[in-house]
């Protein structure tokens, strides 16, 4: 079996932030994503407690790895200074890498 | 009754106890907690049973009574905002954001603040117009609106001045539309809002059905009003109690703030309504909208409109300090200064006030 390279970038922020991630990989012609809501603890405290709004969420996209600098300098430019958020990426493999 | 009597037995009421019985759960970490399912659904519950109600009296009084209140509740609103903006901006040296979004917050309605007051009048055997439920469903975004409109405008300006040196157009040009989408967005995102949506719903579903029609629902809309108030108030006091740690980080300035600007927004409110002849609870009832603070829209609203604001000043005022303060102090207060300015007591002591001083 041939797995090809792509990269998988994932985002943990609180659930309010989500409709903007979305936005900007809209904005790069990424209409693929799965989404689950988590808790957790991080520099602004325990999250994940009372309100739904206060909630995190966390967002697993694949993607090319041409398209992934634009994605983070895009969520990095307009979402790090006001949202609870953080980012990493890592290398995945996939067999159909015409999905992506 | 006197105030201090009427705060006292009103501390003793099943909703109040049950808050603070929540606060006193999540102070011992105890693993209390409402399921999710529940605590979504509660809200919804008791926005259904106000505008049903609401419905069902208004198609009794009909609309006309209903406007001037309604555009004097959102005059006094806006007004109020602005103020608020001025207070933390100048007296408390806020940054623009925090400050709009405070403003904002206590010029905004709370649902749930609502939902409480309605029962206290009930428990006094004292009935108030439907048609508040009419305006609690229109005042909801406009607090909101004004201080978006107006955060947009302070960062255009400033974004302006920026560029007046380098005078590049094209990226000041973006900046604007931006701006522009996000009012539009927000007032979209607002109307189309659950809150507003299953507010106005019932309201209109009240309005056709009327009274006969209410009859075979009125078990669970009016009977179980109360009860299921209280379970939602063991939610909010477990989530108040978590933030009581906040409280600190709040300040003086911002917890006095909190708890004065509420009772000056209510009293006047009160006599306001009174004066546009609103009833005895009506006019408890008007007092509250304006005194109430926002703590389940706002952070949604806010936090997508300024992001830049920190949400854990206005949630941690709003719900831990205004929301207690109104339900178990300042409803006894206004119930009291209304039943003054309606009852025959009060002209006589306004009569004996005049006498004193002439």
């Amino acid at each position: 079996m041939k797995l090809y390279d792509v990269k998988l970038l994932t985002i943990t922020c609180e659930i309010l932030a989500q409709k903007n991630v979305i936005e900007i990989l809209k904005n790069h012609d990424i209409t693929g994503y799965t989404t689950y809501e988590v808790e957790g603890n991080g520099a602004k405290g325990l999250r994940g407690q009372g309100f739904k709004n206060e909630k995190n969420v966390k967002v697993e996209v694949v993607m090319r790895e041409e398209k992934l600098s634009g994605v983070v300098e895009d969520i990095s430019r307009t979402l790090f200074p006001d949202f609870a958020i953080i980012l990493y990426v890592s290398d995945v493999g996939v067999v159909r890498t015409e999905k992506f | 009754m006197d105030i201090l009597q009427l705060i006292q037995s009103n501390l003793l009421t099943p909703i109040v106890l049950f808050f603070l019985f929540g606060i006193i759960a999540a102070r011992i970490k105890s693993d209390l907690k409402m399921p999710e399912a529940i605590s979504e659904f509660l809200p919804i519950y008791l926005l259904a049973a106000i505008g049903l109600h609401g419905g069902i009296e208004m198609r009794k009084t009909g609309f006309e009574e209903m406007l001037v209140p309604m555009l004097v509740a959102i005059g006094l609103s806006l007004l109020f905002t602005l103020n608020h903006y001025q207070i933390l901006r100048r007296l408390g040296k806020f940054n623009i954001f925090d400050s709009y979004a405070l403003a904002s917050t206590y010029g905004a309605v709370g649902a749930v603040t609502f939902s409480v007051g309605l029962s206290f009048l009930k428990n006094q055997g004292v009935t108030s117009e439907g048609y508040l439920a009419a305006i609690l469903a229109v005042l909801e975004p406009v607090a909101f609106i004004l201080a978006i409109f107006l955060t947009n405008m302070a960062v255009s300006k400033q974004i302006r001045t920026k560029k007046q040196s380098i005078s590049d157009d094209e990226e000041l040009d973006i900046g604007m539309k931006q701006t522009k989408t996000k009012l539009s967005q927000v007032l979209k995102e607002s109307i189309t809002g659950k809150a507003i949506v299953i507010l106005l719903g019932s309201i209109v579903i009240g309005y056709i059905i009327g009274k006969e029609g209410f009859e075979p629902i009125s078990i669970v809309f009016d009977e179980l009003f109360t009860g299921a108030i209280v379970i939602f108030m063991i939610e909010m006091g477990i989530i108040a109690g978590q933030r009581l740690e906040d409280i600190k980080k709040v300040g003086i300035f911002l917890t006095s703030f909190s708890i004065i600007i509420p009772t000056i927004n209510g009293i006047i409110g009160v006599l306001v309504s009174t004066a546009l002849g609103l009833s005895l609870g009506g006019a408890v009832m008007f007092g509250l909208l304006l005194a109430s603070a926002s703590f389940i829209a706002a952070p949604a609203v806010l936090r997508h409109a300024i992001p830049q604001a920190n949400p854990s000043l206005y949630i941690t005022s709003a719900l831990g300090i205004t929301f207690p303060y109104n339900i178990i102090v300042l409803l006894p207060i206004m119930f009291t200064i209304s039943t003054w300015v309606h009852g025959e007591e009060a002209i006589d002591l306004f009569n004996y006030v005049a006498k004193v001083f002439i």
